[in-house]
């Protein structure tokens, strides 16, 4: 009996001890980058720092929305509903650098003669309109959409780009994918395949980015240039979120991230960083 | 025709066998085959670097390990109490038997749906976030049949004459059980924990939501908000996500060590398991 | 001493429950507790729902959650299939393993084969998962390519995928069944003249029948229930239910199962004492419904069966 009450009160006492440690939690895409930037600052500056990507851009958001981090990790724009959903919260996104989203393709697909889609193609293809490549110019083949899971942040800027709004897409009922290994993979390795990826992960051998073809005919591919100047419409920002101005550890860790050595971090990992925004070349 | 089926039913059941065991060796072999490369020292002594692309494993062993330790330490005197309080203290059968469908039903309970509980329980209602010590308490919930069950069976098979020699002895039934009982049956204790502690090693769903994250964790501090890196959760996250081609062997390796672990575990309590399995059939 | 000690006087018997007495009923309260209490929660927070579907929350077939639909049915028949496909392969193999190692092995062979069953069954389902990722899905992608699925992610590749893990279960039971069928049965038919295999269809197995089925339950209840596996390769398509369920292009479909739903995205999404997150939980509640369906009817099997089990 002993044993327990001592055991009951040590975790009372250790429930109120408060942990001080940097959380950063959210969007799967900016966790490359800023886990790496944990990993220097743990390292040279000894900072506690945890990073998750539980629950993609939106559980970045809610969980800072919740107070349970101190900065949250998003690909997407904080939306209306998510200022409205934490009255409280100053959210305050803070850019570190920007990707696109690409619409990728397997191989048979893209050797098939398909390398760019329209948005009214892609809106087919989404809900299922379109069945085979050849009605829109691309092999006799099935077509197989993955769609990106719920909360993800590359899906919000799919549906943003095709549907002008997230809430407008209509329901569909889509086989998913969650992350980009898994996106990769099984588009990869299944025949008339086509999902959303982060433009940077298509690699040219298992899948392939498409282009975006505008209403006057114009391709537009995801290359640096077109995702700096805004010309290819799907890119999207990458923020580090905090409530109100960042402050303390989560002040350093930002501080360090829009520095060149951060920022050489995101160029790493396939993304633009700032400077490249502003100039326009890689 | 006798004879022939004779022949052929035994060779269809013995075909079944050899499928059963190939299967298991075919899986090792191709776990070790692809696993091996990445194994070195530093692979376990290391920690992540560079997103699960460089560095070991080491804070995900470390994690795994905090997690059954705990939950070796919240089950066992629970199981002892179920135990004792079904062997000993409990008089006639009809309550033994509801005890014994409360173990049975417990076991049968999906891990996803203790992951759900202490979402709810731990994570949010008692506003702890993820901590290792809620992984600790779900997988020792887990465990417990096991745990349980193996121990009763070893009461129930201790010589009856120990029993009647201590009672002869004038001892009070508590000094009994803490003197006779118990020790002697200690092996059962032993056996059902090991093999209890192999199963939460590698269990994923009751510890996403709960316990553990990607990256960036090392040692626990404190109970609240102190979530430690795992095995499982490690390879669970990689096999959708893993950020870099080069993380291809080190997933690999993981999962071999895992396998490795859990077998190690496994392999321990086999001679009590199989004695015990012994003379309970005689 | 012992008959003086029986022959004392009640109220000098009775005392106070000793320590380990009380500590053992506290704990063993503890768990009791701990099972109600997850029963309790999963009731009370899914009860929006309920009210807001009634039953056609089990019955309806789409689930939109940014539409506040909420129909489980695709998920109950996803769960369903994908436990039965794993049952219809872990059964006939599993049996027949344990019959062959338990009626026609000699000891020592026996010994090793339980040894490797043993293993089987410890291998984490996240690995399975990734070897189901890397291989299987690829292999009944090609080898059921002349019915076209879509992809490898199908309902038959997670219930292949089960089917494996739920085997060393199902074999380690069935052969305690066998097991306990006494020797003397087969002894007696020996004697009149059957054959080994005559003994086993004919005595052996009719007498463990029992056993088997709760074996089978066993099976079923861990199949029902399991995630991570499932998640990887099932294809987490919702609300496809096919024209005709006892079709092979049924199974060659993606699918959805109640874990792999609790085990994605939504459930970190949902989470705020909504409808969305009542659904959730309500999705918890059907599942463990389930499980405790089948394990309950397992547990009946076995004790009237065995009279030594718990």
């Amino acid at each position: 009996m002993k044993i327990s009450t001592s055991v009951f009160a040590l975790l009372a006492f250790a429930s109120f001890a408060q942990a001080d440690v940097l959380k950063i939690n959210g969007s799967t895409t900016v966790n490359l980058p800023a886990a790496e930037g944990a990993e220097i600052l743990r390292a040279e500056k000894k900072m506690d720092i945890t990073v998750d990507t539980q629950g993609g851009s939106s559980g970045g958001i809610s969980a800072l929305g919740d107070g349970q981090v101190q900065i949250g990790m998003s690909s997407k724009p904080v939306s209306d509903d998510d200022r409205a959903k934490y009255p409280k919260v100053k959210f305050n996104p803070i850019h570190i650098g920007e990707d696109a989203v690409a619409m990728i393709v397997s191989k048979d697909v893209w050797d098939g003669g398909l390398q760019a889609l329209t948005k009214q193609q892609t809106q087919d293809l989404y809900e299922g309109k379109v069945k085979n490549w050849k009605e829109v110019g691309g092999p006799d083949e099935r077509v197989v959409f993955f769609n990106k899971e719920p909360g993800r942040g590359t899906w919000e800027v799919f549906a943003h780009w095709a549907y002008g709004d997230p809430k407008k897409a209509p329901q569909v009922s889509l086989p998913e994918v969650g992350g980009n290994e898994e996106t990769r993979n099984k588009v990869g390795s299944t025949r008339g395949a086509i999902s959303q990826l982060s433009s940077s992960w298509a690699d040219g051998k298992k899948v392939f980015a498409l282009g975006v073809k505008t209403e006057s005919g114009e391709v537009l591919q995801p290359t640096p240039d077109n995702i700096a100047t805004h010309k290819y419409p799907m890119s999207r920002p990458l923020f580090l979120i905090t409530n109100g101005e960042p402050q303390g550890e989560a002040k350093t860790f930002l501080d360090f991230m829009l520095s060149p050595q951060g920022q050489e971090l995101v160029k790493k990992h396939g993304y633009l960083a700032l400077d490249q925004l502003k100039t326009g070349s890689p | 025709m006798r004879r022939v089926s004779n022949f052929l039913f035994p060779a269809l059941c013995g075909l079944c066998t050899l499928l059963a065991c190939a299967v298991f060796l075919g899986l090792v072999f191709v776990i070790a085959q692809r696993g091996l490369p990445a194994m070195s020292w530093t692979f376990i002594t290391e920690q992540i670097r560079q997103v699960g692309a460089e560095g070991g494993i080491f804070y995900n062993l470390v994690g795994t390990l905090i997690l059954i330790t705990a939950a070796l330490l919240v089950s066992a005197p629970i199981a002892v109490g179920l135990a004792l309080t079904h062997a000993v203290y409990l008089r006639n059968a009809a309550a033994k038997s509801r005890l014994g469908l409360f173990l049975y039903t417990l076991n049968g309970i999906p891990s996803i749906v203790f992951g759900i509980f202490g979402f709810i329980v731990f994570v949010n209602y008692f506003g702890w976030g993820k901590s290792w010590l809620t992984g600790g308490i779900l997988l020792a919930i887990m465990i417990l049949p096991t745990v349980t069950v193996a121990l009763i069976e070893r009461i129930k098979a201790l010589p009856a004459k120990y029993v009647e020699a201590a009672t002869g002895l004038g001892l009070r039934r508590s000094q009994i059980i803490c003197s006779v009982i118990l020790p002697q049956s200690w092996g059962g204790l032993i056996t059902g924990s090991l093999l209890g502690l192999a199963r939460a090693a590698g269990e994923t769903a009751p510890i996403m939501f709960t316990a553990t994250i990607f990256a960036g964790a090392t040692l626990p501090h404190g109970v609240r908000e102190s979530p430690v890196l795992s095995l499982p959760y490690h390879i669970f996250i990689l096999a959708q996500d893993s950020f870099d081609p080069a993380v291809g062997a080190k997933l690999w390796g993981s999962a071999l060590v895992l396998l490795a672990l859990v077998f190690a575990l496994s392999v321990v309590a086999l001679p009590f398991r199989l004695r015990m399995h012994v003379e309970a059939h005689g | 001493m012992i008959s003086a000690r029986s022959s004392l006087p009640l109220a000098l018997r009775a005392r106070a429950p000793s320590l380990t007495k009380s500590a053992s009923f506290v704990f063993s309260g503890l768990a009791a507790f701990a099972l109600a209490a997850l029963t309790l929660i999963f009731l009370v927070q899914s009860l929006p729902v309920w009210g807001q579907e009634g039953l056609g929350y089990i019955t309806g077939t789409k689930w939109f959650y940014r539409a506040n639909l909420f129909g489980a049915l695709p998920m109950i028949y996803g769960t369903v299939v994908v436990a039965l496909i794993a049952l219809l392969l872990a059964a006939p193999i599993g049996i027949g393993a344990a019959v062959f190692t338990s009626e026609f092995l000699p000891q020592r062979m026996r010994l090793a084969v339980k040894i490797t069953i043993e293993l089987l069954a410890g291998v984490p389902s996240v690995v399975y998962g990734l070897l189901g990722i890397l291989f299987l899905r690829n292999w009944i992608y090609d080898l059921f390519a002349r019915f076209e699925p879509l992809s490898g992610d199908t309902l038959l590749t997670a219930g292949v995928l089960l089917g494996v893990m739920i085997l060393p279960t199902v074999m380690t039971l069935a052969d305690d069944a066998l097991r306990g069928v006494p020797a003397d049965q087969r002894r007696a038919a020996r004697s009149l003249g059957l054959n080994a295999t005559e003994t086993v269809l004919g005595i052996s197995l009719p007498q463990a029948k029992r056993g088997l089925i709760a074996a089978l339950l066993l099976g079923l209840g861990r199949a029902l229930g399991e995630t991570i596996a499932v998640y990887l390769v099932v294809g987490r398509q919702d609300n496809n239910l096919p024209q005709n369920i006892f079709s092979v292009r049924a199974w060659l479909e993606a699918g959805q199962t109640l874990s792999t739903k609790l085990g994605g995205s939504e459930t970190n999404i949902a989470y705020g004492g909504s409808l969305h997150w009542a659904a959730m939980v309500g999705l918890a509640l059907i599942l463990m419904a389930m499980v405790l369906a089948v394990t309950i009817a397992g547990a009946w099997q076995r004790r009237t069966h065995d009279a030594a089990s718990l």
